[in-house]
């Protein structure tokens, strides 16, 4: 067993007539931070949706902690588990959406409860004591019964990544998780999201925030067409890019 | 034949209000309303059954369901309840046996309530199922997601995420179809059920006062419809917790904040 906290090998991924994902393979180490960059429609969030198994994946394998999500191999042979089983798999890959999917008819607490009552059957009071302080870590405090309605955007974001830390996920994933903010709602969500990343998360983060790839990041990729283009140090990646692809990527967007 | 003016100026306004209070009327009235609330009840469980196996794509259960919808959505109730009265007895067997169980022949002759209730029950069914189904529908795919990804099986994601939200879409539609269950109910005086309609049929044809007695029954069904479209509009309103505990505050707040930032967590029928 190595170091590799996700593994991602040789990973397929096609809907319909279109190849989403032509091959990608990558470990991500315990405890480290992974910046995907990339156009639009470059298979970034298709991933993502891989390897937290909201999507099946068409060849290739994806481990996370050494575990393959949601299959099981026999003979070589990839088999899909049943629905309580890949479920049980998924509750170890947290995931935050670009448009934040909070239960809208659960207040703030219900929402970061729900899943640990019925999924882990932590009892209530436990539940609710460990939200409370999740939602206090994220500076929502005064939040706990609010609505997602009664809550701005970076409020909302804040809330669904406290839902999704008290699975305890092994992994975080982060789909363009402030692209839906207002610009001056982006810091607040940063802000834990490094915070996170200084108490040893294991993050994968799809971002178009190049302050935050800097700064955060491990490691940065470039994915386009379904392949990791590029994949470097932030130093390296931003002021050194190996390859042409990257360079006019980035000559576009900064 | 007497002419209708005649009819209208014989209008007994105080045998109305004598027979209105009749024993056997207010008991028929309440077997009308028995057997529409029992209906109603077993159609919703028939609905979301089919609907969510239907969504969740449950191998054979989803294909029943289909068949199921498609079968009782197409053919008159009349006829079904026809069917589970007369027909059924016909073509089960005299006595043939299970595995461990022996049915007998009497097993399969409903009674008038037990038919009634039961093809009332199924026949809503069918067209509940259709009222869930555009009900999860209407919930957003970032939903189920967000459920899956905390772990939660499709099942516990139908049942703690999606449909709680999709009863604001289902109730309403609901409260229609048990308007219209007391109402078709009704039908059930075919196979002898003496229910409202049936007692009421029975009294006229004694006394002649046809006027008077539709009148009764009348009364009857518009008292149930009124108290069962309050009833619905209380439910809906509860149904918006987030909206009755928002103050003017968050009301301003919301109307203020720039509309992309609210769009992503809430469906647009939230926020009526």
């Amino acid at each position: 067993m190595n170091d590799a906290m996700v593994r991602i090998e040789d990973v397929y991924k096609r809907f319909g007539r279109n190849e989403v994902l032509r091959g990608i393979t990558f470990d991500v180490r315990r405890g480290e931070v992974i910046v995907i960059l990339g156009p639009s429609g470059s298979g970034k969030s298709t991933l993502l949706r891989l390897i937290s198994h909201l999507d099946d994946i068409d060849r290739g394998r994806i481990y996370v902690d050494g575990r393959l999500v949601g299959y099981e191999e026999r003979a070589g042979n990839l088999r899909a588990l049943g629905d309580r089983q890949a479920s049980l798999a998924r509750a170890d890959v947290g995931m935050v959406f670009q448009r934040f999917n909070l239960f809208p008819h659960l207040d703030a607490l219900a929402n970061v409860t729900a899943a640990p009552m019925h999924v882990k059957h932590v009892p209530k009071k436990s539940a609710v004591n460990a939200g409370t302080e999740l939602l206090r870590q994220v500076g929502l405090a005064d939040k706990l019964h609010a609505y997602p309605s009664q809550l701005s955007g970076g409020q909302q974001q804040r809330v669904a990544i406290a839902r999704a830390l008290a699975m305890n996920p092994k992994v975080m994933l982060f789909d363009e998780a402030t692209s839906a903010l207002d610009p001056e709602l982006v810091g607040e969500v940063l802000e834990v999201m490094k915070l996170l990343a200084r108490q040893g998360m294991t993050m994968i983060v799809v971002t178009h925030e190049m302050g935050f790839a800097r700064e955060v990041a491990d490691r940065v990729m470039l994915m386009d067409g379904g392949v990791i283009v590029e994949s470097n140090t932030p130093a390296e990646f931003f002021d050194h890019p190996r390859e042409e692809r990257t360079r006019s990527f980035l000559s576009r967007i900064l | 034949m007497l002419d209708p003016t005649h009819l209208l100026l014989s209008f007994d306004a105080g045998l109305v209000r004598e027979y209105l209070f009749k024993d056997i009327v207010v008991r028929a009235a309440l077997r009308t309303l028995w057997i529409s609330v029992l209906a109603q009840a077993a159609g919703i469980a028939l609905g979301v059954l089919a609907a969510v196996s239907r969504n969740l794509r449950i191998p054979v259960a989803s294909q029943v369901s289909s068949l199921y919808v498609w079968f009782f959505r197409g053919t008159p109730l009349l006829l079904q309840l026809l069917f589970w009265f007369a027909a059924v007895p016909l073509i089960a067997p005299d006595d043939f046996g299970w595995w461990i169980f022996q049915f007998h022949h009497d097993w399969f002759l409903f009674s008038p309530f037990e038919a009634a209730v039961i093809g009332l029950s199924i026949n809503e069914g069918a067209y509940m199922a259709e009222i869930v189904r555009a009900g999860i529908e209407s919930i957003e795919r970032g939903q189920m997601d967000a459920a899956k990804a905390l772990g939660m099986t499709n099942l516990q994601g139908m049942r703690l995420v999606i449909l709680p939200q999709a009863l604001r879409v289902i109730v309403p539609p609901t409260g229609n179809e048990f308007i219209s269950m007391l109402k078709n109910s009704s039908l059930a005086s075919v196979i002898s059920y003496p229910e409202l309609l049936f007692v009421v049929r029975g009294q006229y044809a004694r006394n002649y006062k046809v006027m008077e007695l539709i009148s009764v029954a009348g009364i009857w069904y518009l008292f149930f419809t009124s108290i069962f479209s309050v009833l619905q509009a209380e439910l809906e309103a509860r149904l918006r917790p987030d909206q009755e505990r928002q103050g003017l505050r968050a009301i301003l707040a919301h109307a203020i904040s720039p509309p992309g930032e609210w769009t992503g967590s809430i469906g647009g029928s939230d926020r009526r």
